[in-house]
């Protein structure tokens, strides 16, 4: 049976937009503050008031529509989403829906047997937040309390044509549309602390077929994994509806991340969309979608090309370090200082990513600044220090503002490389180890990796290790 | 303070130290106009014990002309009708110099018809809506009552252009009042709709007449212009209107001001009590209607508004030929004080709401088109954006006719 079904999945993803006011007033976009703390008259929708379109949103808008290769409408306009909930006060939501920003875009991703497949964008369009709400359930009396620190904030939403066929395409699509928005500035994409929020449709069909079945729709699901895991768990649920002949309806489903399943929540409902006559139409000029244009940055796929062919990285290392702009900046600083650039992008993907990641910090914000890693990278590619050294090195040059020079001498960490100085560990080595001498003379190869080790030690690890292993087969040979 | 014509008189004016062109005059806003620290109900329940917390545009520019604002007038349901208005008694009545309503389908004219004092609709984006709680936000318009035409200029030049707290004026605002804008000595037309016309009882048709020929007198050329569809203007403004009524209404919750219902078990169930004991019956009817178009019939809605675009388009045209287009304002029959049905105020208002449809600007002269039934009031309308030719006109109009004596 489920060899004949094909899964179609199309994302509805609700991105929260970096300005620094609301969208139709000016208050502060801070939602995390103490409620209600960042509400006026207009975003409480108070009567008399009138929406104020804010042009940093449209801005920021207009970058994500075009980090999604999006065509930018000329001409775009709000409606009024009507439905009535307390999280909404004026009983309709701003939103594009007969004149959405921007449409036709796509993105490329690889699937997990590593072929491309194109992903198309039906449309991004602009809307406002809704307030949140609080249930408190303990007590007499339940209450429900409003929080209107997120009403109107600015949001677009992106809508997917229904092109994945599997939880892993939808993963996959999330992290590339993530990072593609990351790089031009205008969201953070966080689905943990909600600036980023996915809704996935669903249904199934028979493999092959261009049919569209009854859809549901899936909601609540605050990480990647969770929506790859809800809409694994939804496809299965549908097959075995299919198999069990039950008919599949068009309702909306809670993923439940603690029994990981989805549940009904309530049947569809659609409010109808009716153009709001305050808002004056968005007409975009050439020459102003051409000067936000120029805030685009070089976007990864780009990037990872030109950094394979000006840095000489493998395509791999490139791809990873264009996984975020702030990365990709980080390593070219570090590059450019003129240090081996594979050099550089091995310690930045094997040592200092994880290692910030475990202190909480990133490249932008931690005291291992480009410079001074890349000093780092040129003592070890001078073999003044070795490897291991350069990690205990890495670690405090995170960790204080004292500078390289500094850290290696007082640390003692320079590397011993006088031969004369090595001749004279080996030999009292050789003599203090004699057993394990002769075990290496009748073949025991694993006694060079001990007496090694011994040497090793009595430098306190400072030996220069390829000089060290020269000086040992030659004095043992 | 309680009377037929206020619901709030500021007891306590301050001395306003502006200097502008409304020294000295005293000036009234309708109750759905907010003044800041005064109960600003608009005639609704739904707005019980609601206290403006903002002046609205036009009232900080009143004030900055050097207007003293007297108080608030009585108003019908949200300003839908005229059942129970205050603001043309209180001009006729010599309480205030000028006051300020909206008109949403022609009840500031109307009021000013009846009262037989000037009444001025702007066109639909020269006055800034901020402050005003409104119903149909593509029609209403902040309008001028008074009893001198020169009283209604100055009015006008004080509260209209740019404003950034309403964005759907246009950008840049268009050119302030001057006297260059008038119509000068050049020959002047004016066009009388055919249907409108017709639709006349012979009683009204002749008192019109009579004031056509005062026009032709002093020296306009007045001719009958057809209007393809000029019967849909009532039912394109009903359509439209009740869904943007019905949007509009949807903040009045009872969740935030205004009456809630007690007792309820959830917040839907409050929802519906709240709402049912706020509105009142001819809103209740609009509002339901228009939800109907957007849930149910949105079809309808849509080609209500491609038919307001060709009524608009038309509109324009026709004053490319005419100066002025000249109806009454009323029909002797309009009773505006029992209209209480959606039907019996879309009759009432049949002669006015055109206006509103097309945003172009009108002026209503007293005096002029007289019969048993009362004043009818002489309707003027103009070119979109003509409100100054417009105002030009009537003033030379009034002069001459008076010359004529
Ligand atoms: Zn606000």
């Amino acid at each position: 049976m489920s060899m004949d079904h094909e899964a179609v999945i199309g994302l509805e993803i609700h991105v929260q937009l970096n300005c620094e006011t609301k969208m139709f007033c000016r208050c502060p976009s801070r939602p995390g503050d103490e409620p209600n703390r960042n509400t006026c008259p207009i975003c409480l929708w108070l009567p008399g008031n009138l929406p104020r379109f804010n042009r940093e949103a449209l801005e920021q808008a207009i970058l994500a529509s075009l980090a999604l290769d999006c065509e930018i409408q000329k001409e775009s306009a709000f409606d009024q989403k009507v439905y009535y909930y307390p999280d909404l006060p004026k009983g309709y939501q701003l939103s594009q829906f007969h004149m959405p920003l921007a449409m036709n875009g796509h993105l490329n991703v690889t699937d997990a047997n590593g072929a491309r497949k194109t992903i198309r964008i039906r449309k991004v369009h602009m809307e406002e937040d809704v307030a949140r709400l609080v249930h408190e359930n303990e007590g007499r009396t339940p209450v429900s309390l409003v929080d209107f620190n997120r009403a109107g904030m600015p949001l677009v939403e992106i809508v997917t044509e229904p092109d994945l066929r599997n939880s892993g395409d939808a993963m996959e699509f999330l992290r590339c549309l993530i990072r593609q928005i990351r790089y031009s500035g205008s969201s953070e994409c966080s689905m943990e602390q909600g600036t980023m929020r996915v809704d996935a449709n669903v249904s199934i069909r028979p493999a092959g077929s261009d049919q569209f079945n009854t859809k549901v729709e899936i909601k609540n699901m605050n990480s990647i994994r969770s929506v790859g895991d809800a809409i694994a768990y939804e496809i299965e649920r549908q097959k075995e509806c299919l198999v069990d002949g039950e008919p599949i309806v068009l309702h909306t489903r809670l993923w439940d991340p603690e029994k990981r399943v989805t549940s009904p929540m309530r049947g569809k409902f659609e409010g109808p969309c009716v153009p709001d006559p305050s808002v004056p139409r968005i007409v975009i000029e050439s020459e102003y979608l051409d000067e936000v244009r120029t805030r685009l940055p070089e976007m990864p796929e780009q990037k990872a090309q030109r950094f394979v062919k000006h840095y000489g990285l493998t395509y791999e290392d490139a791809a990873t370090m264009c996984s975020e702009r702030s990365v990709s900046e980080y390593f070219e600083a570090v590059a450019d200082c003129g240090v081996s650039s594979r050099l550089a992008a091995q310690w930045i993907a094997g040592q200092v990513l994880p290692l910030l990641k475990e202190c909480d910090e990133t490249v932008s914000t931690s005291r291992l600044t480009p410079d001074r890693l890349a000093g780092l990278l040129k003592m070890l590619e001078r073999d003044e220090i070795n490897s291991s050294a350069a990690k205990e090195i890495l670690g405090k040059l995170r960790g204080s503002d004292a500078p390289l020079k500094v850290i290696v001498e007082s640390g003692g960490f320079r590397q011993v490389s006088e031969a004369d100085q090595l001749e004279a560990v080996v030999d009292r080595v050789l003599e203090e180890n004699p057993s394990a001498v002769e075990n290496f003379r009748k073949g025991a190869s694993k006694a060079l990796g001990f007496l090694m080790g011994q040497a090793m030690q009595a430098t306190r690890g400072k030996a220069n290790p390829r000089l060290l292993k020269e000086i040992m087969t030659r004095k043992l040979g | 303070m309680h009377s037929e014509i206020f619901c709030h008189i500021d007891t306590r004016p301050g001395s306003n130290i502006a200097r502008g062109a409304l020294v000295g005059k005293r000036a009234a806003v309708q109750a759905c106009i907010s003044v800041q620290g005064w109960p600003t109900e608009a005639g609704s329940a739904a707005l019980r014990g609601f206290v403006a917390v903002e002046d609205a545009t036009v009232v900080e520019r009143l004030r900055d002309a050097g207007a003293s604002l007297v108080g608030n007038t009585r108003s019908c349901e949200l300003g839908f009708g005229l059942l129970g208005d205050g603001a043309g008694k209180a001009v006729a009545g010599g309480h205030v110099d000028v006051a300020l309503m909206t008109d949403t389908m022609g009840e500031a004219r109307a009021a000013a018809a009846s009262a037989g004092v000037f009444g001025f609709k702007p066109s639909y984006g020269q006055v800034s809506r901020f402050g005003l709680v409104g119903l149909v936000p593509s029609m209403d318009c902040c309008s001028i009552l008074a009893k001198r035409l020169g009283d209604i200029e100055d009015v006008f030049t004080a509260i209209r252009g740019g404003d950034d707290r309403d964005p759907s004026l246009p950008d840049p605002a268009p050119p302030s009042l001057s006297p260059s804008a008038g119509p000068g000595r050049r020959p002047l037309s004016a066009g009388v709709v055919a249907q409108c016309l017709h639709g006349l009882s012979s009683i009204e048709r002749a008192a019109f007449e009579a004031a056509l020929s005062n026009l032709e007198r002093v020296g306009i050329a007045v001719r009958e212009i057809p209007f393809d569809k000029y019967e849909f203007f009532p039912v394109v403004h009903n359509v439209i209107g009740s869904v943007e009524a019905s949007s509009s209404c949807g903040k009045f919750d009872g969740v935030r001001y205004g009456h809630r219902a007690a007792g309820s078990r959830n917040w839907n169930e409050m929802y519906l009590r709240s709402r049912a004991e706020s509105f009142g019956l001819p809103l209740k009817a609009y509002l339901f209607q228009g939800a109907c178009f957007q849930f149910e019939q949105y079809a309808v809605f849509e080609k209500a508004c491609r038919i307001r675009s060709e009524l608009v388009g038309q509109s324009r045209r026709l004053h490319g030929e005419v100066d002025v287009v000249v109806s009454p304002a009323r029909r002797a029959a309009s009773d505006f004080g029992r209209a209480n049905t959606v039907g019996q105020l879309y009759e009432a208002f049949s002669l006015t709401l055109p206006a509103n449809v097309t945003g172009q600007p009108v002026l209503t002269l007293p005096g002029l088109v007289t019969c048993e039934g009362g004043d009818l009031g002489l309707q003027l309308m103009g070119a979109p954006f003509g409100d100054e030719l417009l105002l030009g006109i009537a003033g030379r109009i009034l002069q001459e006719l008076e010359g004529t004596g």
